[in-house]
């Protein structure tokens, strides 16, 4: 928009009342004083003009024949809340007036008033929707900055272990020949560790992103066999390293939930691995998915340690990890539950989960199926 | 074995030293650049088989203005480009597909790149391009 167009928004005033010679004289006075003055003689097309093209301030009459202020109020405290509201009250009728503020509106000037107690009251309302108006582009600022701020941090902490990693990795692939079996074994050890630092980046960078509403998109949908599938394809290395067996068992093909594919893909990671994870050599991960009722219901069982009772409540819980002899030499940043769950709330889904120590444990994700939601443009064929 | 001339686009030196180090392992003869104007002019200048390119050099979204300079240039337009970084990396298996308009490169890939994916894709996509051209 330019100067002008924007010098006009920020002038305008509408003025509605039902009193032809106060209309004429609020047109006089306010224009007079530098204002952009709209008046209408009933409240209808009044609010029909604010809500379309909503002023910065509203004079409006209280009792109209027709729609009254009151109406007009709450009208425009609904549709734009933005608009700063001055109501014109007659016979200084105080308790309709302390109504109208109830209402939301900023002020009121009883009949019969001034010309300076209307410049005054006027001007007012307009420093008020100037002030609001500058919180609310610094609070924009702000959140762009903070947004800024995440994937900047993010990517300073990843750059200087990206340089370690890959000086490793390539110590390792070109000269792995001449390296000392201590060397080789150290190299290694600092490859797991760096893999840690990089999964806790990730995760802190996507709690982040989940608590500021940025990360999952419920408008979009996916086809949980789908993810399921590349999921388990990706993870597949990890299994077979711990003698693990995935199976995979789905009621039908096509399963699509309400969520975008990278938020159920994270979810979906973060339970099979964990599976995987706190298995016991030789044994099994089940990914099994179906639709009940206009729900996708979605389990991921393992075969593993199980989970002792008292810490089931805990899980979930930031940083909390289950700590004894058998998950000590398990890797985990303790927030993958945390991710999880929380994708799971804001798809409006639920997260159940039930252990035995020694049998293994149960992960049950139920999420609304995405009935009627246009996925984006599946990936191109 | 083939030999590939490089053109490695990074402003990390570390980054640049290792994975030099390894595409020379490799056969290849590798060219570094730290900017994105020191990579068209060089790119210009060597015409290389193949651009490894970063998106962030010194200013955040530097690697994605050389690409689309690169997509421009008659001249370069047809080298192959593998675009590494680490800014995707947050979800494994999020891809930035090729095909999007806004960002043209023939591969893309996560930072920090195994080194066995790494030799194996600069291959590949030197080759698919070859083919390409031959049709």
């Amino acid at each position: 928009m330019d100067s002008k167009g924007d010098e006009e928004l920020t002038k305008r005033v509408v003025v509605i009342d039902d009193d032809a010679v106060i209309l004429l004289s609020c047109e006089q006075v306010l224009s007079r004083a530098g204002y952009i003055v709209e008046v209408f003689d009933r409240g209808e097309p009044g609010l029909e003009r604010v809500r379309q093209f909503p002023p910065p301030v509203l004079v409006v009459d209280l009792k109209m024949p027709g729609m009254d202020g009151f109406e007009v109020i709450r009208e425009v405290r609904t549709h734009a809340p933005e608009v700063v509201i001055v109501v014109i009250t007659g016979y200084a009728t105080i308790a309709t007036a302390v109504e109208a503020m109830k209402l939301g509106a900023y002020d009121f000037l009883p009949k019969p008033f001034t010309p300076d107690e209307l410049r005054l009251i006027v001007g007012r309302g307009f420093e008020r929707w100037a002030l609001a108006r500058e919180s609310e582009r610094l609070k924009k600022q702000k959140e762009a900055a903070e947004r800024r701020f995440l994937s900047f941090v993010s990517h300073q902490l990843k750059t200087p272990a990206v340089a370690v990693k890959q000086y490793l990795d390539v110590m390792l692939h070109t000269n792995r020949d001449q390296l000392p079996e201590q060397a080789l074994q150290w190299i290694e050890r600092c490859q797991v560790r760096l893999g840690e630092m990089f999964s806790l980046i990730d995760d802190w960078l996507a709690l982040s992103r989940l608590e500021r509403g940025e990360l999952v998109r419920k408008e979009e949908k996916s086809d949980v066999c789908r993810v399921a599938r590349d999921v388990v394809e990706r993870l597949q290395p990890l299994a077979s390293k711990s003698e693990v067996e995935i199976h995979e068992f789905f009621a039908e093909e096509g399963i699509w939930v309400r969520g975008d594919e990278r938020s159920i893909c994270v979810l979906l990671e973060n339970l099979i691995s964990n599976a995987i994870k706190y298995n016991v050599r030789g044994g099994r991960v089940e990914v099994i998915s179906s639709k009940q009722e206009g729900q996708v219901v979605f389990e991921v069982r393992d075969t593993g340690i199980g989970i002792a009772e008292e810490f089931l409540p805990r899980l979930g819980e930031e940083f909390f990890r289950v700590r004894d002899e058998t998950t000590r030499h398990i890797q985990g940043t303790g927030l993958g539950l945390t991710i999880c769950r929380k994708i799971v709330e804001e798809l409006g889904g639920k997260m159940t989960v039930e252990s035995k120590v020694g049998v293994g444990t149960v992960f049950r994700v139920i999420l609304p199926e995405a009935g009627g939601i246009d996925g984006p443009a599946k990936e191109a064929q | 074995m083939t030999e590939y001339r490089i053109l490695l686009v990074d402003d990390d030196p570390d980054f640049a030293a290792s994975t030099t180090a390894l595409l020379q392992s490799a056969g290849h003869s590798v060219l570094w650049a730290k900017t994105g104007e020191e990579a068209l002019r060089m790119a210009r200048q060597d015409r290389p088989d193949l651009i490894l390119l970063d998106v962030m050099l010194s200013e955040r979204t530097e690697g994605f203005f050389v690409l689309q300079e690169i997509r421009r240039d008659t001249e370069l337009k047809d080298i192959p480009v593998i675009v590494i970084s680490s800014i995707y990396a947050e979800c494994p298996g999020f891809r930035v597909s090729p095909e999007k308009d806004w960002l043209p490169a023939e591969r893309f890939l996560a930072k920090p790149v195994d080194p066995i994916t790494l030799i194996t894709e600069v291959r590949r996509v030197v080759e698919e391009k070859g083919k390409g051209e031959g049709r």
